[in-house]
């Protein structure tokens, strides 16, 4: 049991896993932990991946653009 | 029954008869409580004092290039070089000169609209516009940066009902809002509005009007954070509107009211207003070729000693 109580402590601090407890305190815990990683995840895949989706949507749309067209000024 | 009354009597009673036929039938439009007009969605309150009171000023050079590339999508390249102000808390405005391109690209659809533009030091302003059905809409918007903990998005469900509007919002930073509102007779609609910010622990309700007709718009807001705002456009004519707007924080005693007026002519647009802070400003469009517009953009405010002038050209 102390040893549980001191990994769940540790996993407090911590932002990474927490080690399952059999209690509700840390499902929420679990819980708030695991929500704030997916957050952190889909802000960079949104940042990184946001205008290349658009792009992707657009180039397949009809009438279907070219290629040259993405990348040529005029 | 009418061969028995006399002839005098009925065409009076014939001319009273239209007369009352006509009130009632005035009286008949009036009481159409059923079928009202759906309202203005909530934060478009105000749409058109801000679209003349308010347009972009900027200071320095502008320049966007929007290339289509079918009828949906499109990509927009955008320069802009010029001093760039900084929020600062003394009187001074503190001006930094920056240089930076901006590349977009927009997908506009019936049902889906993407806008996503990202800067040099890789910012992305992204906002999201889905239909997911006929009444129902999901917005998002959202500004992400590189640096943790200085990024925004806001998610909004909005659902149209037969004469009104309801609007969820949430936020980051554990934002929450709610506005309603509905047309209680074909010019006049109110409203309210309720939010709560879990970071800063504040929460806060507010109440909206709007009264319009086909030559003014006359809107007022009354907030719980202290903000009242009362705005009146009046259209003079097919080519002039004048605006003016007044905003008050009962909190921080705060005052400041504006006139201005908005041109829309053939070739050009022209934006003009004065601010009781002692701040004039312009702004003009002017349309130099097909797709091809030009922009000047003028705020000078004595009382702070900042004069801000922009040029800028448009392609596209």
């Amino acid at each position: 049991m102390a040893s549980r109580v001191s990994l769940k402590s540790k996993g407090k601090s911590s932002v990474g896993k927490v080690s399952k407890g059999m209690d509700d305190k840390s499902t929420t815990q679990c819980l708030k932990e695991w929500s704030n990683w997916a957050l952190k995840k889909a802000k960079v895949i949104t940042h990184y991946g946001f205008i290349p989706l658009v792009i992707i949507i657009g180039m397949n749309s009809e009438p279907k653009p070219q290629l040259y067209q993405l990348l040529a000024p005029v | 029954m009418a061969g028995m009354v006399p002839p005098g009597t009925a065409v009076l009673g014939e001319a009273s008869a239209a007369a009352s036929a006509k009130n009632i039938n005035e009286v008949g439009k009036k009481v159409d409580y059923m079928n009202l007009p759906c309202p203005i969605p909530y934060e478009e309150l105000h749409r058109e004092a801000l679209m003349s009171l308010k347009p972009e000023f900027f200071e320095g050079m502008r320049f966007d290039f929007t290339k289509g590339l079918n009828q949906k999508f499109s990509l927009s390249h955008s320069v802009f070089m010029g001093p760039m102000e900084l929020p600062s808390q003394s009187a001074e405005t503190i001006k930094i000169p920056t240089a930076h391109y901006e590349f977009g690209a927009n997908f506009i659809d019936p049902k889906l609209m993407l806008f996503g533009r990202v800067l040099t030091d890789g910012r992305l302003n992204a906002r999201v516009k889905c239909d997911l059905t006929e009444d129902l809409t999901l917005k998002a918007n959202a500004q992400l940066t590189n640096e943790p903990h200085m990024s925004h998005a806001m998610f909004n469900f909005d659902y149209k009902g037969k004469d009104y509007r309801t609007q969820l919002q949430l936020g980051n930073g554990a934002l929450f809002g709610a506005s309603y509102i509905q047309s209680v007779t074909p010019h006049l609609s109110l409203g309210g509005e309720v939010f709560w910010a879990g970071q800063h622990r504040k929460s806060g309700l507010g109440y909206a009007v709007r009264y319009e007709t086909d030559k003014m718009v006359a809107t007022g807001q009354v907030a719980s954070t202290g903000m009242v705002a009362l705005s009146y456009v009046q259209k003079v004519s097919e080519k002039v509107s004048l605006a003016t707007d007044f905003m008050y924080n009962y909190m921080s005693r705060d005052v400041t009211a504006s006139v201005g007026y908005d041109y829309i002519l053939r070739q050009a647009r022209l934006r003009g207003k004065i601010d009781s802070n002692g701040c004039a400003a312009a702004f003009l469009e002017e349309r130099l070729n097909m797709g091809l517009n030009f922009i000047l953009s003028a705020e000078l405010d004595h009382k702070k000693k900042d004069y801000k002038f922009g040029f800028g050209l448009t392609v596209g």
